[in-house]
């Protein structure tokens, strides 16, 4: 009995500090820790978010997306050289998930040819995508600021270790 | 190997052993391997999005700190007794996941204490978690030879 109250100490010590410090590292929006067990539908947003053209092109490569029956939920950033597509697959195409991105990345460059797609079906460059979509959105971060991040995504979406 | 023929006692003995020899469950402890297995799986999900969402780490690079975390654990349950009688109910369930690795390392190092920390716990540590790790990392490099021999050949 001793040892049990002894471990809960020791379990109870670890969760808080854990909790502490992700309550410091975090600064999250609502929609991104939502999306942990549900699809959020975010807002096809472009950086550059005068041109109306921009805009209306996010959205149709969010809808060229949505369209692939093995995807349920898609972010798109359209940065000025690249734009990010994350995206969401159902759970028992998850096996299939190197071909769905192929399929995918050949698509939207044979409709969209004038533009370069990096396409991740990874969850966190998903909640980085919204994350950086909500900063836009909120007129928190201005656009080259917002330019850089969306590049550091891009580079961190291509780290292995 | 040629099959030994039995006496008629022998024969009689084992007709009596069969009747009183108690069937394996065997059903009873898949289900409950599964289930335990499967919460210790979705706890390490849980951890992996925990490293996920409050760190930087991607799908693919939150794998290595979720095992440490999860082998952590393992080594605390195991050190406050806890691990074993997890393991008495769940069977497979508990050593097939990483714990169960991580358990077998600990264990094995408490109970080799006594014979000190070089000879003992250095020494015997990973005694069953040695041929994990021997086998694992030899599987390892045959399928990338493979892998790589197929890349070469233009197979995939």
């Amino acid at each position: 009995m001793k040892e049990f109250k002894r471990l809960l100490v020791v379990l109870f010590l670890l969760v808080f500090t854990a909790v502490m410090a992700s309550c410091n590292l975090g600064k999250t929006t609502e929609e991104s820790r939502k999306s942990m067990i549900q699809s959020v539908h975010p807002h096809p947003t472009a950086i550059e978010d005068k041109n109306k053209n921009n805009h209306e092109k996010a959205e149709k490569i969010k809808k060229e997306v949505e369209s692939l029956p093995e995807i349920y939920d898609v972010a798109v950033l359209k940065g000025e050289g690249d734009t990010l597509v994350a995206y969401k697959v159902k759970h028992m195409q998850r096996f299939r998930m190197k071909k769905i991105e192929k399929a995918l990345k050949k698509r939207l460059e044979s409709k969209f040819s004038d533009e370069t797609f990096v396409v991740s079906s990874d969850y966190k460059i998903f909640i980085e995508a919204i994350e950086l979509k909500q900063k836009i959105k909120e007129k928190k971060i201005s656009k080259d600021e917002a330019e850089k991040r969306l590049q550091k995504i891009i580079k961190f979406q291509k780290e292995l270790t | 190997m040629a099959k030994k023929n039995k006496s008629p006692e022998q024969k009689r003995y084992q007709q009596i052993e069969q009747k009183h020899e108690l069937k394996r469950p065997v059903v009873k402890n898949c289900i409950k391997a599964f289930f335990v297995g499967g919460t210790i799986c979705l706890i390490g999900q849980a951890v992996m999005y925990f490293y996920m969402y409050f760190f930087h780490f991607t799908e693919q690079t939150s794998g290595n700190p979720t095992v440490a975390t999860m082998i952590f654990f393992a080594m605390l349950l195991t050190g406050f007794g806890v691990y074993d009688k997890i393991g008495q109910f769940a069977g497979a369930g508990s050593a097939v996941p990483i714990t169960g690795f991580g358990n077998s390392v600990i264990s094995a190092a408490i109970e080799h204490r006594t014979e000190g920390f070089v000879l003992g716990v250095g020494g015997n540590m990973f005694k069953l978690a040695g041929s994990v790790i021997l086998f694992g990392v030899f599987s390892a490099f045959v399928v990338a030879l493979i892998k790589t021999l197929l890349q070469i050949w233009g197979i995939i």
